[in-house]
């Protein structure tokens, strides 16, 4: 083999693990993609589960995708819409009861839905890698990262010292150049290192390479030249990049790159996932990795014997938005170079857009649509696609001029008007003056500043929304002007009054006036309690009316959140995440409150329903004039509900504007960061929306 | 890909109104119908509690009829069981013995869950120094073996003549297991979200309490009683063997079972009818606390 080939090949190849990757074109790739033809082929799937009472559950009834070598697919669909199921089924991993009845799944053209687990056993991890969903539970406590790291690199027998390349990489090299030498794939190891490192500046000094030009050079291959994860040909090749010539410097790459231990890999594929100091990493314990680190640790194991095919199930809801955009920033890299296949899935429309090539939308056990990404999104052909589109609001942060096409009936749609008017009357109803919380946290000193100087105003019949990710306070904020919280220091005023001097009978009635809707739906109603009793319990509280008085009540506040009555004699259990969350609402209703605090009142519904509390809180708004302070993580919900926001990090006020100032001029990095990772906020988006509703 | 007309849009968020309404208990309730174990016990308790209620429905002897020269007399026509070494009937007996065996456990397991869960639950509910004082008295309990204590305490009311203080020994030493149940349940109930939404609506900490943290606590409680009704049998049982629990003149399957211990070799059958009545005993309340864990508590279901 002649270097020259070589370096042709380090050209095509995509093959490479460093930041800069030289893919190889979109063109090329697609070619290369259709000739292999689908890695996985998923037709017709059906999934049924087995209920308790022997009954089969049709969880999928009728699935068809494919995924094509190195392509981003994409699966959208609310919760129990099957999306979860149909990925699991192709890996043999169905929960449960759960069995695939019908269809078949195909990979590499061999048909594997009727496999017997150990069948499954010998292309899991080594053809197909899963990236679970819960970062948190997802990773064994007791064990430490890099033993675990280590447990798959083993149970497929991986060979530590070589790279393994995808047939796509392979393909696209073949393209222009032959078959590379087999030890031309060693990777670095960390004993050779340090001589590696020497001898490169040795050549580079012969070549006359000197001053800030060897510094930059040196220091490149310090960053780049990772044991575990680097190859020689990469090693030769960047050598040459600095003017070394072709025959030292293959000669100090074959003499110097020979092959990586264990633990050498480990850490190489840590820092690949992009976890700095990955050697010190592997020997921690979950516990001392935040959400964000465990996820890439994850990643790293999923693609630790590089898999064609990764299946990413919402590897990233469990995170902040800011985060999440730099872990898929990273899998997307780290992906495109190794040619790796991902299936994610999502229930996000908008991230979903913005990240695969190919969308699949899944409707109650149904592919209902799929398409290229922007063709779904801006021509979507099935009614809940159409409405998909409409109601996510991260595509809906995009839009807000279209509201004027509806023309009368705009108040009735979610989109909302920033009401410069009440914002500027001087009709204050809580105002926060230099807030600050105070935590003693178990075993330290010194005390954890939860909430630190934060001063806002909420006027009368407006929103305002505090957003922050988590950690940032804006809970611990509600609950302090809730008054389920004292504040350290500074105060709250309700209508000019300090609440913290409210006690007895005018805390009752404080408790009358301001009401809050918490996040989780499943947890803010008794279970014991009928929905009429849990939407009654405030007015037994509060001594308002008689038994038939009451019962009337509760009848037209379950009408104002559009519930029929006979939900009055269920329990929650019944209902759905969504329901429960209009049940809070009316609840929160009955005391007639000028001001409801919502701390994350949407965050855990599906799109749809999300879209559907919304409107109703907005409907609500216009209605009676009621103040909202609105806790959420989600900017761009902010956008469609807020009139004022509030942006917390680490506990302090960062920016505090109306939200066309905040959205459209944001002044501070944070705030700029966070309005950047709203995923698909970017998409453009032609849609015709007449036909939303 | 499914065309339109297959998968026809549903309005968002719908209520299936068609579905019956099932509360936890009723839903409880359904599961506890179909699970055999509860069918086959809850016949079985059933009948014991009938024959505690009406032991004359079943013989018409007297068990404390005995005449010596029945001694050990075997099976006869209105004597199924035969006769023990003191000549009485042991059919009538062990009919006779279920009322004791029944009332000791029934008796005990009231005032154990009464007292448990009071302590547990303002131990679970104050927290801080509360909680850390009652906890360190259900520790010092907890350190005390039952029926070493038991042995103890009985010894020093010998002379008494009523089944009480078997009762309230068992409930001195088994109150503590209910407790900490107790405490764990309210701790784990206390921090849910509707405490908060109802402390925001305006209730008191003593309402949020009794209205809702105490009941969404029960379910746990009620399995650990089921469960410990029948082990509260044995240990009377235990007791009167070892001639420290119930009088010698009370009827009862433990007093019987000690006395029949020297003619193992000899005549078994007396010992093995009221050894068998115990065991069915013991067997229907704990098979029956089973089914009531699976129909309270569905993730520790078995199968």
């Amino acid at each position: 083999m002649t270097e020259s080939n070589n370096v042709k090949a380090s050209e095509v190849s995509s093959a490479s693990t460093s930041t800069n990757s030289r893919i190889a074109t979109a063109d090329q790739l697609h070619e290369q993609q259709l000739a292999q033809g689908p890695l996985l082929e998923v037709k017709d799937l059906q999934v049924d589960f087995t209920s308790d009472t022997g009954k089969a559950i049709h969880a999928v009834t009728d699935s068809s995708f494919s995924v094509y070598p190195g392509q981003w697919v994409a699966i959208v669909g609310e919760s129990g819409s099957g999306k979860s199921t149909s990925a699991m089924a192709c890996l043999g991993l169905l929960p449960g009861t759960g069995h695939v009845v019908g269809g078949s799944i195909k990979l590499d053209g061999e048909e594997i839905s009727g496999w017997k687990p150990k069948e499954f056993v010998k292309i899991r991890g080594s053809k197909m890698g899963l990236v679970p969903q819960d970062p948190m539970s997802n990773l064994n406590p007791v064990w430490r990262i890099g033993t675990q790291v280590k447990e798959s690199l083993v149970a497929n027998n991986m060979d530590v010292s070589h790279e393994k390349r995808s047939k796509l990489s392979k393909a696209l090299a073949d393209t222009s150049v032959q078959l590379k030498d087999e030890g031309d794939e060693t990777f670095i190891g960390s004993k050779e290192l340090p001589q590696l490192l020497e001898a490169a500046e040795k050549a580079l000094v012969e070549t006359g390479c000197e001053g800030a030009k060897l510094e930059k050079a040196m220091a490149d291959f310090r960053t780049d030249w990772v044991a575990g994860s680097e190859t020689r040909w990469r090693v030769a090749d960047d050598l040459m990049r600095y003017g070394v010539k072709d025959d030292d410097a293959w000669y100090i790459a074959k003499k110097y790159v020979t092959g990586s231990t264990m633990e050498d890999r480990i850490a190489g594929l840590l820092s690949e996932a992009g976890l700095p100091d990955a050697a010190t990493r592997a020997r921690q314990f979950p516990h001392e990795f935040s959400g964000g680190m465990r996820q890439r640790a994850l990643i790293a194991i999923g693609l630790a014997c590089r898999p064609e095919l990764l299946i990413a199930d919402e590897p990233t809801s469990a995170l902040d938005v800011t985060v999440q955009k730099k872990i898929l920033d990273h899998l997307r890299m780290l992906t495109d170079s190794l040619g790796t296949a991902v299936l994610f899935i999502t229930h996000d429309l908008g991230l979903a857009a913005e990240r695969a090539q190919h969308i699949v939308v899944m409707y109650k056990g149904r592919v209902v649509e799929s398409g290229p990404s922007l063709e779904v999104l801006q021509h979507p052909q099935h009614p809940y696609t159409k409405r998909l589109v409409a109601a996510a609001p991260s595509l809906a942060s995009q839009r807000i001029v279209s509201v004027k096409e509806h023309g009368g009936d705009a108040s009735a749609i979610m989109e909302h008007k920033v009401d410069t008017a009440k914002l500027e009357a001087n009709d204050t109803i809580i105002d926060v003056e230099h807030l600050t919380k105070e935590f003693k946290l178990p075993r330290r000193k010194e005390l954890f500043k939860a909430v630190d100087d934060v001063s806002f105003k909420l006027k009368r019949g407006t929103t305002l929304a505090i957003v922050g990710e988590s950690g940032s306070g804006k809970s611990t904020v509600a609950n302090m002007c809730l008054k389920l919280l004292e504040p350290t220091s500074g105060k709250v005023l309700y209508d000019g009054q300090d609440i913290a001097n409210f006690k007895g009978k005018s805390l009752l009635d404080f408790r009358r006036h301001v009401q809050p809707v918490f996040q989780n739906p499943y947890g803010s109603l008794d279970p014991m309690y009928s929905i009429f009793r849990s939407i009654e319990e405030p007015l037994h509280i509060h001594g308002i009316g008689d038994k038939k008085s009451r019962a009337a009540r509760v009848r037209e506040l379950l009408d104002m959140v559009e519930l029929p009555e006979s939900v009055m004699g269920r329990y929650p259990n019944e209902l759905s995440g969504g329901q429960r969350q209009r049940i809070a609402i009316a609840r929160a209703m009955a005391l007639n409150p000028d001001v409801i605090v919502c701390d994350e009142a949407v965050s855990a519904l599906d799109v749809l329903v999300q879209d559907q509390v919304l409107q109703l809180l907005n409907d609500l708004q216009a209605e009676r004039g009621l103040s909202y302070l609105f806790i959420t993580h989600d900017l761009a919900v902010v956008r469609q509900i807020a009139d004022d926001v509030v942006v917390m990090q680490h506990g302090k006020l960062v920016e505090h504007g109306t939200t066309d100032q905040v959205f459209n001029n944001p002044q501070k990095q944070y705030t700029r960061d966070l309005l950047d990772a709203i995923p698909g906020g970017k998409l453009e988006l032609g849609v015709d929306l007449a036909d939303k509703k | 890909m499914a065309s339109i007309e297959e998968t026809p849009l549903l309005k968002v968020d719908s209520v299936d109104e068609s579905a019956p309404a099932t509360s936890m208990w009723a839903d409880a309730w359904r599961t506890l119908r179909r699970n055999p174990l509860f069918i086959i016990s809850g016949i079985l308790i059933v009948f014991i509690v009938f024959v505690a209620l009406f032991p004359g429905v079943f013989t018409r002897e007297n068990p404390n009829y005995c005449t010596l020269e029945n001694s050990l007399g075997a099976a006869s026509s209105g004597h199924p069981f035969g006769f023990d070494l003191q000549g009485c009937d042991v059919y009538a007996r062990v009919v006779y013995g279920t009322r004791t065996s029944l009332s000791v456990g029934i008796l005990s397991t009231l005032i154990v869950v009464f007292f448990g869960s009071l302590v547990g639950a303002i131990a679970g509910f104050c927290g801080g120094w509360v909680d850390a004082v009652l906890s360190r008295i259900v520790d010092i309990f907890m350190a005390i073996p039952m029926l070493l204590g038991a042995i103890v305490v009985l010894q020093m009311f010998r002379t008494s003549e009523s089944i009480w203080k078997v009762v309230l020994v068992l409930a001195l030493f088994g109150w503590v297991s209910v407790a900490r149940i107790a405490r764990s349940a309210v701790l784990s109930t206390k921090n849910l979200e509707f405490n908060t939404a109802s402390t925001a609506l305006g209730s008191t900490p003593m309402r949020n309490l009794f209205r809702h943290i105490i009941p969404n606590s029960l379910a746990p409680i009620i399995v650990i009683a089921t469960t410990s009704l029948g082990s509260y049998i044995v240990s009377e049982a235990t007791l009167s063997f070892l001639g420290i629990g119930l009088p010698t003149t009370t009827v009862s399957w433990g007093g019987d079972i000690s006395n029949a211990q020297s003619l193992l070799r000899t005549d078994p059958m007396v010992l093995f009818y009221p050894s068998v009545a115990l065991a069915i005993t013991v067997l229907a309340f704990i098979m029956m606390g089973d089914a009531v864990k699976d129909a309270l508590d569905p993730k520790s279901r078995t199968a």
